[in-house]
């Protein structure tokens, strides 16, 4: 089988796409057929690799908008996926692009640095001695452990592409949520607090990160349990949270959103007062009455039973770390047939 | 070529064919700052580092921390990647060091001997001692700065009992031992604000003034804008990793494993100890070496040649399939070499047989084993066997560490820890779960040495030399690629050729008629080399030239090899002779040094093997 490989090219400044045709063996990964090309077809073509064993990250690219490791990615079982013979590869999303299919890497390092990325040891551990702790303790952190820096989480985030300069990559927060689930640390709600300054609410819970992940780590599910955490550490007083909150107390006291009252609820009266031509726009067209009283859902009773039931759930997963299901909804490798 | 990579003969007029050697051309900085990468003040070499380690790997990231400790030090992490993508995250076993806590009869002693056993009795036993003594408390310092230890129900950590141990006495991360070790040791960079130099190929350590005895600082290309960087340091501390891609397809390393910090070293006068020691892996890949894990022996998978004969029989009645790593290999490559094996040159193969398990078994315990076949080799493992052949896994040979106490080699501010150093601990073989407690405990050392050696001396070296050094390599960058199609191979041409030559004459079995014939091969090669073709000529992130340099830093480590290889007349951990099968403590208790001369040609000098503590005797589990 032959394959039309669609590549993005990008040298000194001079950007275009370049198609190849590759000859697929068994076995041959996105990086192998790269790797044919560059060696018998046209020596200019750029990319990063190492291991090609799925552990050092060096590879990652976009395959049909996809963010995927070349390394472990076969081209027969993309063929397969998006049912054409026709790929097109290019250089992960939200990264600077350097050269064709390589990123600049080191404004991604300096957002880690922003959260503090090491473990701050407590007081009565020491060099000599290391550390205590639990086989439970260790494992309610310990899949996070796996993030290998490939930078596929960030390609697709699209609160990224709306805007890289409030925010931090995916990968970021599951480095934060694996050191705020770990035992060992002395400092969890400093960390915390470096994540909420951040941009920690800003995701849009597009739960890109999670789909892409070729680790299984679900970044989106570490975001969530990090908001949790600003709750547990007082560090709840921001829009973010105050808007989680009072959709939190709607839903519990009434099982219904009271739209009218949200938005003061979250940003407070001064700045909420500054929308109100929108609300006065809103009234206008009758998709918001201030004087109604606001209704209660008649199966309030079922909804709160769900409420409770959530927040159950919500405490066993913090036994069991982050991932709580196991694993995310939607696996990064299925998105294609998701979207086929 | 050697030659374009030695800077004193460049210096004494005697560049190689191709070089052009006019002066005056233009600098080598090409006046761009749009790479933050390497700051402004570094490319104008304003700026000397105290300490400027080559490599990101365990070694190079502990080093760093190392120094970094010394308040006022400049120290720099340079590596042609950018962090964590290095071989150290590979390691998927543990790292060894006696901490009592798993196993409380465990002692260095027996950490001692079983390193001693296991390396054939071909390591420095006051470096062994050395390193047993520290490993432990280098695992406790991981604990310290966040390494994710897999526990056990008391609350510390948990080892594994790995090959040829006799405790269990290796920590670690799931089957990722490696990789937590390098994000780890990130992680505390990071934090520790510890600088990086990313995407730089080290071209060459320069050095002059009377006998070359100053350095200079450090040649580089700056990938990411093409621009030659001189790097002024007082020392340079390479820690550049192995070399196993001298068999390139064959070996379990990855692509980064091309031997650039010895070949460095080795210019500057840094003999290259013990090169003809190479560990091979018995259950590679025969597609593309990719390891399969020892589990899958371990678990009951059998070896059958194309007969369908399982052929371990023979060569290990007793153990068979469980015989130790370097019999396993030596059995599957001569079954491939006397015509039953499958398939033809480098990916020939034997059979490796999962079905006698039964599936649930795969599914539960080798499920990255069954991955990797249905991946690379389309196989599934239930139904059908795998191809799998020899794979080299770990570079035993390494720049000569003249010092273990520092890290120091004979030339005065060049250090060298991890897998491109050779102390000597690992001997003739390496053990499981050893090489990443010795990045830890010699990178460490390395790291404090060098920090040492920078707060005594001032900075010697001469900044007019290191820009000469510079342009001369501006210049090769300039006639290198652009030399047409038909000037010569092109380069993965002239390596496939390599690899060849590597595998079938110097690899898992070695004579004197096949090494000869390797040696003429590789000079042929190196001659070929001088005019390939690299077929790009851009200057942003040109790794095309990139791979021409590291396939000359490759051509170079083969020579030694093999040169390493006839020279040893006898079998000893992973250098297998079949002219001489017996292992000869008479002549050869002692280790092969490799200097490069001025001409480019190779000297051989030996020095003996420090025994302190056990004497040789067989070696047998």
């Amino acid at each position: 089988m032959d394959v039309k490989l669609t590549i993005h090219r990008f040298v000194e400044g001079k950007e275009w796409t370049q198609d190849y045709n590759v000859t697929v063996t068994t076995g041959m990964t996105v990086l192998e057929a790269l790797t044919q090309i560059k060696e018998k077809q046209d020596p200019t073509l750029s990319f990063t690799c190492s291991c090609r064993s799925s552990i050092c990250g060096a590879c990652a690219v976009r395959v049909n908008g996809n963010a995927e490791l070349a390394c472990e990615m076969l081209v027969e079982k993309l063929v397969e996926r998006y049912q054409t013979n026709e790929l097109t590869i290019q250089p992960l999303g939200n990264f600077k692009v350097l050269r064709d299919l390589i990123v600049d890497w080191d404004p991604k390092y300096a957002e880690l640095k922003k959260i503090k990325p090491a473990l701050q040891p407590k007081a009565d551990t020491s060099m000599e001695t290391g550390c205590l702790q639990s086989p439970a303790e260790f494992n309610k952190y310990k899949k996070l452990a796996g993030c290998i820096l490939c930078g596929s989480c960030i390609s697709e985030c699209n609160k990224n592409t709306l805007n890289q300069g409030d925010f931090l990559p995916p990968f970021a927060f599951v480095k934060g949520q694996k050191f705020t689930a770990d035992s060992r640390d002395a400092d969890p709600k400093g960390r915390l607090k470096a994540i909420v300054d951040a941009g920690l609410w800003r995701c849009f819970n597009c739960q890109e990160c999670t789909a892409k992940c070729p680790k299984g780590l679900d970044p989106a599910a570490a975001i969530e349990h990090l908001k949790e955490a600003t709750f547990r550490y007082g560090l709840a007083d921001n829009v973010g949270a105050k808007h989680a909150k009072a959709i939190y107390d709607d839903i519990s006291e009434s099982g219904m959103l009271d739209e009218a009252k949200l938005n003061i609820k979250s940003e407070g009266f001064f700045a909420a007062g500054l929308r109100a031509p929108m609300a006065i726009r809103l009234m206008k067209v009758g998709k918001m009455d201030p004087f109604e009283s606001h209704p209660v859902n008649p199966e309030i009773k079922t909804i709160q039973k769900l409420v409770k039931a959530a927040e159950a759930a919500s405490k066993d997963e913090q036994g069991t770390g982050t991932v709580a299901s196991g694993e995310p909804l939607i696996k990064g490798k299925q998105v294609g047939e998701v979207l086929a | 070529m050697a030659k374009e990579i030695s800077r004193r003969t460049f210096i004494r007029g005697t560049a190689a064919a191709g070089v052009v050697l006019a002066a005056g051309a233009s600098g080598c900085f090409s006046g761009k700052e749009g790479n933050k990468n390497v700051p402004g003040e570094v490319k104008r070499g304003n700026v000397t580092y105290d300490v400027l380690i080559i490599g990101s790997g365990g070694a190079g990231m502990r080093a760093a921390l190392a120094a970094s400790e010394v308040k006022g030090l400049k120290v720099a992490v340079m590596t042609k990647l950018v962090p964590t993508r290095s071989a150290s995250t590979m390691a998927q076993g543990g790292m060894n060091g006696v901490t009592g806590l798993t196993d409380p009869k465990d002692s260095v002693e027996s950490h001692f001997r079983d390193t001693v056993k296991g390396g054939d009795w071909l390591g420095d036993q006051d470096a062994i001692e050395y390193f047993a003594e520290r490993a432990g408390k280098n695992i406790f310092e991981m604990d310290y700065m966040g390494y994710p230890y897999n526990r056990q129900e008391d609350g510390h950590f948990h080892s594994r009992k790995m090959g040829g141990s006799s405790h269990p006495r290796a920590a670690y991360f799931e089957d990722r031992a490696g990789h937590a070790m390098v994000h780890t040791l990130f992680e505390q960079c990071l934090a520790q604000n510890v600088e990086f130099i990313s995407e730089c190929q080290m071209l060459e350590i320069s050095m002059s003034g009377e006998e070359d005895k100053k350095l200079n600082g450090v040649i580089a290309m700056d990938m990411r804008t093409g621009d030659i960087i001189g790097v002024p340091a007082k020392t340079v501390l390479i820690a550049t990793g192995g070399y196993g891609r001298v068999y390139w397809v064959r070996t379990s390393n990855p692509y980064s494993s091309t031997g650039d910090g010895i070949v460095a070293g080795m210019n500057i006068g840094v003999p290259f100890k013990d090169p003809e020691m190479v560990q091979f892996h018995p259950t590679g890949l025969a597609a593309n070496g990719v390891l399969l894990s020892e589990s899958s022996r371990a678990e009951g998978a059998l070896l059958k040649n194309k007969d369908g004969e399982r052929f371990m029989v023979k060569y290990a009645p007793e153990k068979k399939e469980l015989a130790t790593r370097d019999i396993v290999a030596r059995a599957i490559a001569t079954e491939i070499e006397q015509g039953r094996g499958v398939g033809e040159g480098i990916h020939a193969g034997v059979y490796l047989d999962f079905t006698v398990i039964p599936p649930e078994r795969i599914r539960e315990r080798l499920g990255q084993v069954a991955d990797l076949s249905r991946r690379f080799a389309g196989v599934d493992i239930t139904k059908e066997p795998v191809l799998i052949s020899p794979t080299c896994h770990y570079s035993m040979g390494g720049l000569e560490m003249a010092d273990f106490k520092t890290g120091a080699t004979r030339v005065p501010g060049i250090y060298t820890a991890g897998e491109c150093s050779c102390v000597s601990v690992h001997g003739a073989n390496r053990l499981g779960a050893n090489s990443l407690s010795e990045v830890l405990v010699f990178g460490h050392t390395a790291g404090d040495g060098a920090a040492a050696y920078a707060q005594e001396h001032e900075y010697a070296g001469s900044q007019d030399a290191l820009q000469a050094d510079c342009e001369k390599w501006s210049k090769n960058f300039d006639e290198v690629t652009s030399r047409g199609k038909n000037e010569g191979r092109t380069v993965p041409e002239i390596r496939d050729s390599l690899i060849n030559t590597m595998w079938f004459k110097a690899g898992v079995f070695r004579t004197e008629q096949q090494l000869r014939e390797a040696e003429q091969e590789l000079i042929a090669l190196r001659q070929e080399y001088g005019h390939c073709y690299v077929g790009d000529s851009s200057h942003v992130y040109n790794t095309a030239y990139e791979q021409y340099v590291e396939l000359g830093n490759l051509i170079q480590i083969a020579q030694a090899i093999v040169q390493g290889a006839i020279a040893r007349k006898e079998s000893r951990g992973g250098h297998s002779r079949r002219d001489f099968p017996q292992r000869d403590d008479q002549n050869f208790l002692k280790h092969t040094l490799i200097f490069k001369e001025k001409d480019g040609s190779y000297r051989a000098e030996y020095k003996d093997v420090v025994i302190t503590s056990y004497p040789p005797t067989e070696r047998k589990y």
